[in-house]
């Protein structure tokens, strides 16, 4: 048996290294320190691993609130009282996902959460909030999310549901304001959770009321090997529109890619912020993405540029999207909540917000309708689904009308 | 179903075969001489296509050229990996302990690959725009996507290259003599763990130039490994554990199942088509396809 | 291996119930909610490496796919609930009935695959039911949160709740472990680990045993995939259960901590998860993706200082410093002339054929290896095989033993045919067999190697203990009862593995070339063996080269050459047969015979 020399010493060394290491680190009451009086905001998202870049936007858009707060005087209700966010990475998997609540729950008084991004990791991470009576904030879209009866669970995008038949309805009307009229339809995508969410409503009831109908089916399971057979039935069916949910990046990229080269083109109408983001346009150059739609929880409106601008200086970002917006609002309907409580109590500032109903200020300005109220269950009331389309490399909303930014550009099948 | 639409079927699951065919061929030559299952094979695939990438955006290098420019740097970076980590692990103890810490080490050194990347090179997905990835070249009613198409013949340069240099040269026999019969090979002057240092560098430096081929179509993360790493494995144990011929036609086989499965089970299930085919050639010849028995216990 | 007495089988149970102890303890005295998680995930990952080291560490039968019976305890229970609001309390039992029907259906076919092509065979299981759950539309279960009597559900305000869950889990799976060690299952397990072939040859019916390993593996891993789902999830997806991390963690548990111990997973999870947890909580939270290089680096640190994993490395430390008392190694030859107990025929008619060869061809891709060969065996004879190298001697015995099966012809014992019957089947009837090259057990003890055999006559452990010390006496190597296998000399090899034969308690051994290797006082120390066994009632067959030895101990010989019997009778006729001596033994050898008798 081949032993190195002084392993033996070694492995004692590393070992009592590494146990002095967890004493000292897990060791009671670290940092449980009675500050000064700040209201401290949990963010678990996943910031290391494959979804790391969803975790960081999220991060890019809690600061840039909480310095604003901060800047402008911090919580007048509770005295000018700073807002402190304490990141806990939700990696990769569901368990980590829960530790990290529990973690950074459990270590110090958190007044509210926002987070974790996955609806698999909300779903677990909720649980946790709940038990501990800390309201947490999401932008998922699972509906049951909020099908659970939580009362400290509040989920501010439109759910699933809902979404598709938002979506499905400002389509429609787009497409008539072009005369054309929508026959057949395709739905494209994965089987992950929040394509599931999306495609059920249609494929079972949507498509069927409005008289359409669903010529191709094409849900894989991700990873995607190749986009040939998919573009191939797309071009035999001839379909008015597809819908599209492939949540990861290269999935989605191969069946634009793929149209492109079968020279198939529909207009495309897509869920979530996957087709939305900077590496996207990117991946696959301007022309593949030109005209493509996406039905979001929260893009940018008309009247917030001041916003974008300064989110783009700080972060140098191309543009700002979905999760950095929504971390953004949920930072600042918290603080809004905070100032109704006049408290940091997690318990007082879950039942402000179930009280409160904000029309003005940066979070009312900053989602459809421009409104913002929590019904008992913990949605959003009146949330409302975003059309965002991509124009000369840039993504803007486009509807619902009053809210756009941009016109609708309209993309005829061929 | 036409002929002219199943000939596509083919002829697109041979395509997508022909890259997971090259990131298998340099596991199989890592399992064959050195009986290491190396969990980091897809991060060093991943760091090949980051190279291809910089190349290509920074110094306007074809990425099908700079797939073939990554091999000789990623060759010494194999060699180094092994001297410097695997090397250690290696020799004299018991085999099956030996199997498992190699196994560990190369979780521990695709962890740390992984992350790293992660944190200097962001998260963020990067992609390479070539003309010919959304181009294809037309063959009657056959559409051959020209990415792939490159792809698939660098793949198979590549591989009869390795195949000749195994076969033909006299340092090719003295790693296929160390891979088969080591002590014998001891006593013919051959170091065997020089000819495990050559084989790792070599595994390195394929899997490198198969992310680069990748490279030209696929976009770029740093855990882009996840989607790959189980079709090589399934390619390599498919051919015939150890087996270069074998592993490539496994990976040509895993695209045409990929591909041909779709005519019988729905699209979701793609996969359960590889894995069943996969089982069933397990079952019919235990050794895989072109495999030979492993040396009785 | 040290040896426990059977007296001492309760005193043995102090270390687990010390550790079980240990983490009710902890479980109290844990106050915040986070450190009582981390205690939760180091149960749940020493108990999910123990349930993987029944089959991967004790059998040898590396699993990558384990996560498919973790990933089915925790399905079952939460589908149980969420669509028939069954409580997980019965729920998962209903997980673990179709984890250990999953591991029958997986295992019949997979046990036909050895090796590596096992492992990376099992890999397929989990992703091809990762894919179904996603089909089925599975990809998020979350588990409905109860309000009134939440406990029936499996469901606690208070966190130590879920950690002594766990606890018990974990101690049933320790207690298992450990009665597995001991047991007769457990000898056949680390047997088959180290030589399939010998331990088939030695009565171990090697694929019941692997399939009893894979689903007392399978129950606790189901059993811990559902009490993971609803202690540490609160929601399953696919990803999460039957996901690769799933068996990265359990690999990396056993790995580092040692497999093949009952105490390797529950040092590697005492080590790797608060590493982990540690990690998370310092760095992770401040540089996100750190604590994954660090994690990686203190896997490659721990592989590069111990690769032969921890429970053996300090094993061995204490071993060392105890001194290990190893006796002199004196052969004294076999000292009691009695033939063990198993060993004596077991009273049927004495005279006439106790095994018939008829008529036995075996060929390898078309090349003759055996072509109609046929003799008998006389109850209470000893009978030598000979002939030229490849002349099929050893393919003989590879039929005889049930190794291969013949393509014509067929193999007698007691009037049974018994060409057909697997090795382990023609063992228990009473066919004993010793190989060319010594197949031992290495990490074995010399007992235990021969407790092993012993298992065939004596189900429970003391009873093929006291078989097993009474066959080494028998060879008189039963003061090297504690060895370690692999350190022995060549002869001792040889008389321990015929101790292993006939602790089986055959009446018909094979040995093949015994006296190959050995110096002449080893050649004597077997033949008079050999001798005593013949006087005992036990019928021996023996291929030899040694000529004098053969001709000098065997009643009558049988010449093989290129598979075909070219002779039978006396030796004293066999060696002057001219066809013999053309084949094989040369006018040389004539000279020599003649000399002799003259």
């Amino acid at each position: 048996m081949t032993v190195l020399r002084n392993g033996r010493r070694n492995l004692f060394q590393v070992g009592a290294a590494v146990l002095a290491l967890m004493l000292a680190v897990l060791g009671p009451g670290s940092g449980a320190a009675l500050a000064a009086e700040e209201l401290r905001i949990a963010l678990v998202a996943p910031l290391s691993g494959r979804w790391a870049r969803q975790g960081q936007l999220k991060k890019m858009g809690a600061e840039m609130a909480i310095e604003e707060i901060n800047a402008q005087g911090g919580i007048r209700a509770l005295g000018g009282a700073r807002i402190v966010l304490r990141e806990a990475d939700a990696g990769d998997t569901v368990e980590k996902a829960v530790s990290a609540a529990q973690r950074v729950l459990g270590r110090e008084k958190i007044s509210a959460g926002i987070g974790a991004w996955l609806s698999s990791f909300t779903l677990g991470v909720t649980e946790v909030a709940e038990r501990l009576q800390v309201p947490w904030f999401t932008l998922s879209y699972a509906d049951s999310i909020t099908e659970r009866g939580f009362k400290y669970t509040f989920q501010t995008s439109p759910v699933g549901g809902l979404q598709a038949a938002q979506a499905l309805d400002l389509f429609l009307s787009l497409a008539k304001s072009h005369r054309t009229e929508v026959r057949k339809a395709a739905i494209v995508g994965d089987n992950t959770a929040a394509s599931v969410f999306f495609f059920k409503p249609l494929r079972e009831k949507l498509l069927r009321d409005k008289g359409i109908d669903l010529v191709a089916d094409e849900i894989w399971t991700p990873p995607l090997a190749d986009a040939t057979p998919v573009v191939q039935k797309i071009r035999s069916t001839r379909p008015d529109v597809m819908f599209f949910s492939a949540t990861a990046l290269p999935d989605s990229i191969q069946v634009l890619q793929k149209m492109k080269e079968f020279g198939v083109r529909l207009p495309i109408m897509g869920n979530g912020v996957w087709l939305l983001m900077p590496e996207t346009v990117r991946a696959v150059g301007r022309e593949l993405i030109e005209g493509v739609m996406s039905s979001v929880g929260a893009h940018p409106l008309k009247g917030q540029d001041a916003l974008v601008d300064r989110f783009k200086k700080r972060t140098g970002e191309p543009f700002m999207v979905q999760d950095a917006l929504m971390a953004y609002v949920h930072v600042w309907v918290i603080k809004e909540a905070a100032e109704l409580a006049k408290s940091t109590d997690p318990r007082a500032i879950r039942e402000a917000v179930t009280r409160l109903d904000l029309t003005s200020g940066p979070a009312a300005a900053a989602l459809v309708p421009g409104r913002i109220r929590y019904d008992e269950r913990g949605r959003r009331v009146g949330a409302t689904t975003i059309i965002v389309q991509w124009q000369d490399g840039e993504p803007f909303t486009v509807a619902p009308a009053e809210f756009a930014t941009r016109k609708p550009l309209w993309q005829a099948a061929r | 179903m036409p002929l002219s639409e199943l000939v596509q079927y083919v002829v697109t699951g041979l395509l997508v075969g022909g890259v997971y065919a090259l990131m298998s061929i340099g596991l199989a030559l890592i399992f064959g001489v050195m009986r290491v299952v190396n969990f980091a094979q897809g991060d060093f695939m991943m760091l090949g296509m980051y190279v291809t990438y910089f190349l290509a955006t920074g110094y306007g290098v074809d990425p099908l050229a700079g797939a073939l420019l990554i091999v000789p740097p990623f060759f010494v970076l194999g060699v180094l990996v092994h001297r410097v980590l695997l090397a250690r692990v290696t020799g004299g103890g018991d085999p099956q302990r030996e199997m498992d810490a190699q196994l560990i080490l190369t979780l521990g050194l695709s962890l740390i690959i992984t992350n790293a990347t992660t944190m200097i090179l962001s998260p963020m997905p990067r992609g390479i725009q070539t003309a010919y990835a959304t181009r294809a070249f037309v063959v009657g009613p056959i559409l051959m996507n020209q990415a792939r198409s490159y792809a698939f013949l660098m793949a198979v340069l590549l591989a009869l290259l390795v195949y000749g240099f195994l076969t033909r040269t006299d340092l090719g026999k003295a790693l296929r003599a160390a891979a088969d019969e080591p002590e014998a090979a001891e006593y013919q002057g051959i170091s065997v763990r020089a000819m495990h240092g050559l084989a790792f560098g070599i595994g390195i430096a394929l899997v490198a130039a198969a992310g680069g081929l990748l490279a030209t179509y696929h976009p770029i993360e740093p855990t882009v490994a996840v989607n790959f790493i189980v079709l090589m494995f399934v390619a390599v144990v498919l051919g015939g554990l150890g087996s270069i011929p074998g592993a490539f036609a496994g990976g040509l086989l895993i695209g045409l199942v990929q591909s041909l499965t779709l005519l019988v089970v729905p699209f979701q299930l793609q996969n359960v088509g590889v894995f069943v085919a996969f089982l069933l050639v397990l079952y019919l010849r235990p050794h895989g396809l072109l495999g030979q028995r492993l040396r009785a216990v | 291996m040290a040896d426990r007495r059977t007296t001492s089988s309760l005193r043995r149970l102090v270390p687990v119930a010390v550790v079980v102890l240990v983490g009710f303890v902890l479980a109290g005295v844990l106050q915040e909610r986070y450190h009582q998680r981390i205690l939760t995930l180091v149960l749940v990952w020493a108990t999910m490496g123990l349930a993987w080291n029944v089959i991967s560490g004790y059998a040898g039968q590396i699993s990558f796919g384990h996560q498919a019976f973790f990933g089915i305890g925790a399905y079952a229970t939460v589908l149980l609930t969420v669509h028939a609001g069954l409580t997980p309390w019965v729920g998962m039992w209903v997980g673990v009935a179709v984890a250990v029907l999953a591991a029958v259906l997986i295992g019949v076919p997979t046990f036909r695959l050895a090796g590596i092509y096992f492992a990376l065979a099992t890999l397929a299981y989990p992703l091809i039911l990762r894919i179904v759950m996603d089909f089925l539309g599975y990809q998020e279960l979350a588990i409905p949160m109860v309000r009134d009597h939440p406990a029936r559900h499996m469901q606690f305000a208070d966190p130590r709740a879920y950690t002594v869950l766990c606890l018990a889990v974990f101690a049933g799976t320790l207690g298992l472990s450990d009665w597995l060690e001991s047991s007769r299952l457990g000898y056949s397990l680390r047997a088959l680990k180290e030589n399939e072939q010998a331990a088939e040859a030695t009565g171990v019916d090697t694929f019941r045993s692997k399939m009893l390993a894979y689903m007392l593996s399978a129950a606790p891993a189901a059993l811990i995939g559902a009490v993971y789902a609803y202690a540490v999830l609160f929601v399953v997806t696919p990803d999460a259960v039957f996901g690769v991390l799933v068996i990265v963690q359990t690999l990396v548990v056993c790995l580092v901590g040692g497999a093949g111990s009952k105490w390797g997973p529950p040092i590697g999870a005492a080590l790797m998860v608060p590493i982990s947890e540690t990690l998370d909580a310092t760095l992770g939270d401040r540089f996100p993706g750190i604590q994954g290089v660090v994690y990686g680096a203190a896997l490659v640190l721990i592989m590069l200082c111990a690769p032969e994993w921890l429970y053996w490395r300090i094993r061995g430390m204490v071993m060392a410093r105890r001194g290990e008392r190893t006796e002199p190694a004196v052969v004294s030859g076999p000292s009691p002339a009695r033939v063990p107990s198993g060993a004596v025929s077991r009273g049927d008619a004495p005279a006439g054929a106790l095994l018939e060869v008829r008529g036995v061809s075996k060929a390898f891709l078309g090349l003759h290896a055996l072509e109609d060969v046929s003799f008998v065996v006389k109850r209470g004879e000893i009978l030598g095989i000979i002939g030229p190298n490849g002349a099929g001697k050893t393919t003989l015995f590879n039929v005889l033993n049930g190794f291969l099966i013949p393509q014509r012809g067929e193999v007698r014992y007691k009037g049974e045919r018994v060409s057909g019957l697997p090795p382990h089947a023609i063992c228990r009837r009473g066919v004993g067999r010793t190989f060319q090259v010594v197949r031992t057990f290495p990490h074995l003890s010399v007992l235990e190697n021969v407790m092993v055999g012993a298992f065939v006559r004596a189900p429970a452990p003391p009873a093929a203990r006291a078989g097993a010390l009474e066959a080494l006496a028998f060879v008189g190597l039963r003061h090297r009862a504690g060895a370690t296998a692999g350190g022995l000399t060549t002869l001792e090899l040889r008389l321990m593995e015929l101790a292993r034969c006939l602790a089986t308690g055959p009446d018909l051994v094979l040995l093949d070339e015994p006296l190959a290797g050995l110096s002449r006082d080893g050649v004597n120390v077997l033949v008079r063996l050999v001798r005593i066994l013949r006087e005992g009632g036990v019928t021996v067959v023996i291929i030899e080269h040694t000529m004098q030895a053969v001709v000098r101990l065997v009643d009558r010989l049988v010449v093989l050459d290129h598979g075909r019997r070219i002779a039978e009778g006396a030796p004293d006729e066999v060696i002057r047969d001219p066809a013999v001596i053309e084949a094989y033994l040369g006018k040389r050898w004539l000279r020599y015979a003649e000399d002799r008798r003259a």
